[in-house]
Order: structure tokens, then C-alpha cells, then sequence
């Protein structure tokens, strides 16, 4: 009998891929959406998993994601060393500095500042050059992807036109001059402004006088030691935040979730995604089995129970949804491998496909259930009816 | 009519196989990359952390200017090992030696007017006082035989009264003259008076310091060794001018037979250092180059952190309690000034001892 269900439901060929194309595109709309919105949340939290060589962040307690700057005491970074169970630990700056480039190009940069000695927490991937290049005086290191776009030499020198910014180039950060030794890829963030890396003391030199310097403290913590636990001695200890990678982009991703609102913007769109296939497939599966209610009328005065019947409506809508949801999904997926690392933050994580598919299923049944009322009230004699 | 069925499930299972593919790559990131050099791990179980700054066994001893004045001579260089006393550079002295010069004139000039009492009587000044006390003394013979002449008279009208008595004054007078031109040429025979011969020496004596301060000044200029040491920085060159007090020392000496290490350990962490505790050194750059250093003493005053970021802004944020331990300078290859990771053993982790 469900083989008749689904012949009746592919047999009307209009109904058919009507139903099917607004579940993919109803589908598409919620994964689409969903991938967006994951990816952006996951963005916000790039630089932390770049920034991976330690176990632990310790920070001022009021820090409240990672381009927020609030400066400790410079005796921290000792008192941090002193906590049982750490292995070591290092300073890292981060602030955002004027920079003025070449040509007289201004933009905003954020200029990370490594341990002098270690360069621990350095970019991922070095593309031109190497960390240790930062070694040399004035070096700093700036992002592939900024020196044609976020540090292009905008305006252009005198004897040559708009160019990208090349290694050897001088940039004025907070009008203290430095050298671009050496380019990097890191992964893409939710935050646009171009990073620069140096040493922690170059970075000190250069950035606007404070009396509290030291923005993070990097620790690695010693093999056999639980990391929260650990980080729970710091925060005794010191009256510091320490968080663990894991907790430290949590938390800069709620604050950014919280403030922005991308939550719900993606919300209300994820919704509407999700109203148009209630209303479309609830729609077209009114009409068919309207359209269809002969059928089932004859199968009825064959004798077909209603629980019979019912299954094979729920056999059409879960077929239908399945199709339809497949084909969403797929277009999401290629289109998500087509993006993947441009500047639209794309994140196909688990749960958005899972939770899609539900939210597929739910729209189904809602539409199903409109439905079914008909089916169930039908009167065998409709058969004979006009 | 078959294709058609399965066409559209087939693109469906495609598309969730599409799905599965980026669920799985979409949650690729980059590896973090390793530091250049592993940082400094602790080698104890609880540690108290510091930052620790070489210097000489001596401390290191900032040779300064006794008084301002233009480098002439600078004889030693970076590095070079001195002994106490040895001449480090020399300072203008020339002012100094011009009045030396003056001086020592003045001396001579006293010293020849001691020479010149001394030698008196003046030979040439004793034959006219003799001379006149002969005269003299031949001038009271004279007075004396007119004297007798007239007293020999027995005739009292031969000869007045007053006559006589003029004649017996002649005589008085010229025995006066007598006695006068005696002590003179007794004054003359007996010479410079003592208490003259006395002023003239103590002038001496003042001219004699006078040259002596001065050569102890010129003898300042020249800038000696205080300690047996290498010299760890020369800012002197020749000719530039040193300032007597200015901060930055013309020569850094210090004793590098063994090295200390002073180290910072924040006030919060005061309460849990023993003197005497182990500790161990780390050279910032190369965790693998640590040496273990052996405990000296505990400056026992608690002073304002000295910030090390180079910055001319100080930043005193906190006050450290200075620990000094020592290593052998052969250990590790550091320098005087060079800063170390520093752990020292906390052996009791927390309350009272």
C-alpha cells in the first residue's frame, strides 16, 4: 500500500515537485541561514583557536571578548608562573593602534604583541618569511589577506599608482616605524581590522603609554593537572580571570551574540525559512489529497482502515521531506565548499543539517496533520460523488 | 518513467552525501604554531616565579667623575680585566697644573725670604757700623782729653764754668753715641729676629699645603680602579666632557669570578620564599640552557619594582622583595645585565611555617 501511496504522490508530477521544491527551498533557506550563523558565531572565536599553543588565557575579569582590552598589572605574568600545576607562562599584547602605511594610507590595525623570547602564540601558517624573523628590529608580520585588501596602499606614491602592501615595506604604527619582515594565514574572524604581529616589549614601545600593560597571559598547564582545576587556582590566587580555549571563546562568542544581535537576525529568517514550507507544503499536500480524495474514498470502501490510510499520507509527506530536505541541504553543502574561506563567514557545523532536518520533519507533520483530518473524515461514498 | 522515480530520490541522497562532506571538512582549523623556543617550564612541584637580572659578584660598580671636566685619556677597554689602583681614564687638569705652577712660585718666594733672614747680618753692612762705633768710640776719646785739658786748668779764671760743664756733656754725649753705634752693631751681629724667622717658616708651611692640595686634586683627575673586576662598560671617550654626579657611569666595573643573579619576587609572594631555598635559572630564549643557582642572601628591604620593558615612562606597579642567589660564570653563557626565568622552590604550598 505504500508503494501505491508513493506511486499516487510521484504520478502527480506538478504536485510533486511542487511539494518537493518549496521543502529544498524551505530547507535551503533554514540550513543557509543556520551554516551563515554558525559560521559567524565560530568566527568570533578564530583568533583563540589560532592562538592554541596554550592551555589557559588569563585576563582581567571585566574582559569581555577578544578584541576588548583591559590591562593587568605587569606582576601578574609572575604570579601566574608561581601557581601550582602551571608549566609556563607567557605575555601576549593585543590592542588596536593607529597605523598610517607608505603612501599616507590610514587604517585601524590590531598589533599583537609575542613573548620576545618564545614568540609563543605566533599565526598558524607563515606564507612569506618565518616567526623568528620577528626577531629583527622594528619586524612586524601582517596577514596575506590584508595586504591587498585591509592594507592596500590605497592612495598610491608619487611615481606609481595603488599597489598591495609587500614585505619590506615600512608601516608607521602609532608613528613609531617598522618593517613588514614577513606575511601569515591564519583563519578568517569576525572582525575585519587587519593583524599585525610584533614582540611584546616592540609592541609596548610603540602602543599609547598605559600603566597597566599586559593584556593576556598565555599558560601551558603541566602534564597531569586538570586545566580547570588549574585555572581555578589561578583565579584564587591572582583575582584574575583564567578560562580555558574552549570556555574563553565561549564566552567572547556570547558577548558578541548578545550585543550584536546576528542572533536574532539569523532567527527571523531561519523562522521565516521554516514558516514558507509549513505553508507551502501544507498548502500543496492539502490540495493533492483533496484532488486525490477519490482514491482514498475507494480504498476506504475496500475496505483500507483509516490507521491504513494515515500511514500512507505520513508515507507521502516523510518521502516528499526526505527528497526535499535532501536536495536543500545538498545545495546548501556545495554552495558552503564553493564559499569555503571567502569573506562570507560559511560554518556547516552538525547540528545545523540535524536540527534542520527536524525542523523539515515538524513542517511536514504540521502540514500532514491539516491534512489528514480530511483523509480521516472521508466517506467511502465520495467515490461515487461527481 | 524509472529514471524519472529514482532521479530526484538519487539527487536527494547526493545532496545529503554532499552535506556530510561539509559538516566534516567545514570544521577543519589551523594548527597553532609552535613557539620558536619552548618558554621556560617550572622544575618544581610549587614554585614562586621572578625575574632575575645578572650582575657581578661585586654588584656592578658604576666608576663615576670626582669632578666635571673634559676626558684627556681613557686607558682601559670593554672587557679588560683591572686590579685595584690601576688608572681607569684621566680628566683636564691643566687649570689644576697652571695654579700648581703659581703656587709652587709662592713657595719658592717664601723660601727665599727665609733664606734671606736667615742670612742676615749682610757681611757689607757690618765694617760702616764698626766703622761708626769706632768713630765714635775715637769721638769719646776726643771729648774725654778736651775734658781732662780743661780740668787740668787749675785757674778757675782760666776757664768758665760753663766751659767745663759744656766739656763734660761733650764727653756724656759722645759715650751715648758710643753705646748707640755698639747695639747697633750688636743688633746687626745677632741677625734676623726669631719671631720673623717664625712667620717667614708657617708662610712656607701654607704654601707647601697650597701645592700639595693641588697635586692631590690633579691626582683625583686620574680615575682609578676601585676593585679588582673586568670593566663591563667604557662610556668614556676622550674628549667628551664627564658631569661629576651624572647618572650614567664613565666605567662599569665589576668582580666576574662569579655571577649573581638578583631576582624579583612580587610582594604577594614574599611570604613564601625560605632563604635558602633551591632555584633555578633559566636563559630567556633557550629553556634548555638553565643552570641551578645557589642562594647568597635576601636584600631585606622591599623596594618598588624596577620596570624592564626599556620604556623612559616608569611603570611601578607593584614592590618586589630582591633575592640573591649566585652561579658559576662558566654554568651557561650569559652576560652581566642579561634577565633570566627564575623558579625558587616554594616547598610549603600555602599557610603558615
Amino acid at each position: 500500500m505504500i508503494r501505491i501511496a508513493l506511486r499516487m504522490l510521484v504520478g502527480d508530477r506538478l504536485k510533486y515537485l511542487g511539494l518537493v521544491a518549496g521543502l529544498a527551498f524551505a530547507t535551503l533557506l533554514i540550513t543557509q541561514q543556520g551554516s551563515i550563523f554558525a559560521g559567524f558565531t565560530r568566527r568570533s572565536g578564530s583568533w583563540i583557536r589560532d592562538t592554541a599553543q596554550a592551555d589557559l588565557w588569563i585576563m582581567d575579569p571585566q574582559v569581555e571578548f577578544t578584541e576588548d582590552r583591559k590591562a593587568m598589572l605587569d606582576s601578574a605574568l609572575l604570579k601566574v608562573r608561581g601557581v601550582e600545576g602551571i608549566e609556563w607562562a607567557v605575555p601576549l599584547y593585543k590592542s588596536y593602534v593607529q597605523a598610517r602605511l607608505q603612501d599616507g594610507t590610514r587604517v585601524v590595525v590590531r598589533m599583537i604583541g609575542l613573548d620576545d623570547a618564545t614568540l609563543t602564540g605566533g599565526p598558524p601558517i607563515m606564507e612569506e618569511g618565518s616567526l623568528e624573523l620577528l626577531k629583527q628590529d622594528r619586524a612586524i608580520l601582517v596577514d596575506a589577506r590584508d595586504v591587498d585588501d585591509g592594507l592596500r596602499l590605497r592612495r598610491g606614491m608619487d611615481d606609481e599608482g595603488p599597489r598591495e602592501l609587500r614585505v619590506g615595506d615600512r608601516i608607521d604604527l602609532n608613528e613609531h616605524e617598522t618593517v613588514v619582515v614577513g606575511t601569515f594565514r591564519r583563519t578568517r574572524e569576525f572582525f575585519w581590522d587587519p593583524v599585525v604581529y610584533t614582540t611584546y616589549t616592540r609592541a609596548l614601545r610603540m602602543a599609547p603609554p598605559e600603566r597597566k600593560s599586559l593584556g593576556y597571559v598565555l599558560a601551558r598547564v603541566k602534564s597531569g593537572h586538570d586545566p580547570r582545576e588549574v585555572a581555578r587556582r589561578v583565579e584564587e590566587t591572582t583575582r584574575l580571570r583564567a578560562d580555558t580555549s574552549e570556555d574563553y571563546e565561549n564566552r567572547s562568542m556570547d558577548f558578541i551574540l548578545a550585543k550584536t544581535g546576528i542572533l536574532p537576525n539569523f532567527g527571523i529568517t531561519i523562522a521565516l525559512g521554516f514558516v514558507i514550507g509549513v505553508l507551502i507544503s501544507g498548502q500543496l499536500l492539502y490540495n493533492f489529497i483533496l484532488e486525490n480524495q477519490r482514491a482514498f474514498a475507494a480504498m476506504k470502501a475496500m475496505g483500507a482502515s483509516n490507521m491504513l490510510l494515515l500511514r500512507m499520507v505520513f508515507a507521502q509527506v516523510l518521502f516528499a521531506a526526505f527528497i526535499g530536505f535532501g536536495i536543500g541541504v545538498g545545495v546548501t553543502a556545495v554552495v558552503g565548499l564553493l564559499l569555503h574561506d571567502s569573506k562570507l563567514a560559511f560554518h556547516m557545523a552538525w547540528q545545523v543539517p540535524v536540527f534542520g532536518g527536524i525542523a523539515i520533519l515538524v513542517c511536514c507533520l504540521i502540514a500532514a496533520a491539516i491534512s489528514i483530518r480530511r483523509v480521516m473524515r472521508l466517506e467511502p461514498a465520495v467515490v461515487f460523488k461527481g | 518513467m524509472k529514471l524519472r522515480t529514482y532521479a530526484l530520490p538519487a539527487v536527494a541522497l547526493l545532496g545529503m552525501v554532499a552535506a556530510v562532506h561539509t559538516v566534516r571538512t567545514s570544521d577543519r582549523h589551523l594548527a597553532a604554531a609552535p613557539p620558536i623556543a619552548p618558554p621556560s617550564p617550572s622544575p618544581f612541584e610549587r614554585q614562586i616565579a621572578g625575574a632575575g637580572i645578572v650582575e657581578a659578584r661585586s654588584e656592578n660598580v658604576a666608576v663615576a667623575a670626582p669632578s666635571s671636566g673634559v676626558i684627556v685619556g681613557v686607558s682601559v677597554t670593554e672587557g679588560q680585566k683591572v686590579q685595584r689602583g690601576d688608572l681607569l681614564l684621566r680628566l683636564d687638569s691643566r687649570s689644576l697644573e697652571a695654579e700648581l705652577l703659581q703656587r709652587r712660585a709662592e713657595l719658592e718666594s717664601a723660601r727665599s725670604e727665609l733664606a734671606r733672614l736667615r742670612a742676615q747680618p749682610r757681611a757689607e753692612d757690618l765694617p760702616p757700623a764698626q766703622a761708626r762705633v769706632d768713630a765714635s768710640r775715637v769721638a769719646v776719646e776726643d771729648a774725654q782729653a778736651r775734658l781732662a785739658l780743661a780740668e787740668a786748668v787749675t785757674d778757675r779764671r782760666a776757664i768758665s764754668t760753663e766751659e767745663l760743664s759744656r766739656r763734660t756733656f761733650a764727653v756724656k754725649s759722645a759715650q751715648a753715641e758710643l753705646a748707640t753705634a755698639e747695639a747697633e752693631l750688636a743688633k746687626l751681629r745677632a741677625g734676623a729676629w726669631a719671631s720673623d724667622l717664625a712667620v717667614a717658616e708657617a708662610r712656607i708651611a701654607v704654601s707647601k699645603a697650597a701645592c700639595e692640595r693641588i697635586e692631590i686634586e690633579i691626582d683625583r683627575l686620574s680615575v682609578k680602579a676601585p676593585i679588582d673586576g673586568t670593566c663591563l662598560q667604557v662610556s668614556a671617550r676622550v674628549g667628551e666632557f664627564a658631569m661629576s654626579g651624572s647618572t650614567t657611569p664613565l666605567v662599569l666595573l665589576g668582580d666576574l669570578s662569579r655571577l649573581h643573579v638578583r631576582i624579583d619576587i612580587d610582594e604577594s609572594d614574599a611570604w613564601r620564599f625560605r632563604p635558602g631555598s633551591a632555584a633555578r635559572g633559566f636563559l630567556r630564549g633557550n629553556s634548555e640552557l638553565a643552570t641551578e643557582l645557589e642562594f647568597v642572601r635576601v636584600d631585606p628591604y622591599v623596594m618598588p619594582k624596577r620596570s624592564l620593558t626599556g620604556d623612559t615612562l616608569e611603570r611601578i606597579d607593584t614592590r618586589v622583595l630582591q633575592v640573591i642567589y649566585s652561579f658559576s660564570a662558566d654554568a651557561i653563557p650569559v652576560y652581566v645585565g642579561q634577565q633570566m626565568d627564575v623558579f625558587v622552590d616554594s616547598p610549603s604550598g600555602r599557610g603558615k611555617q
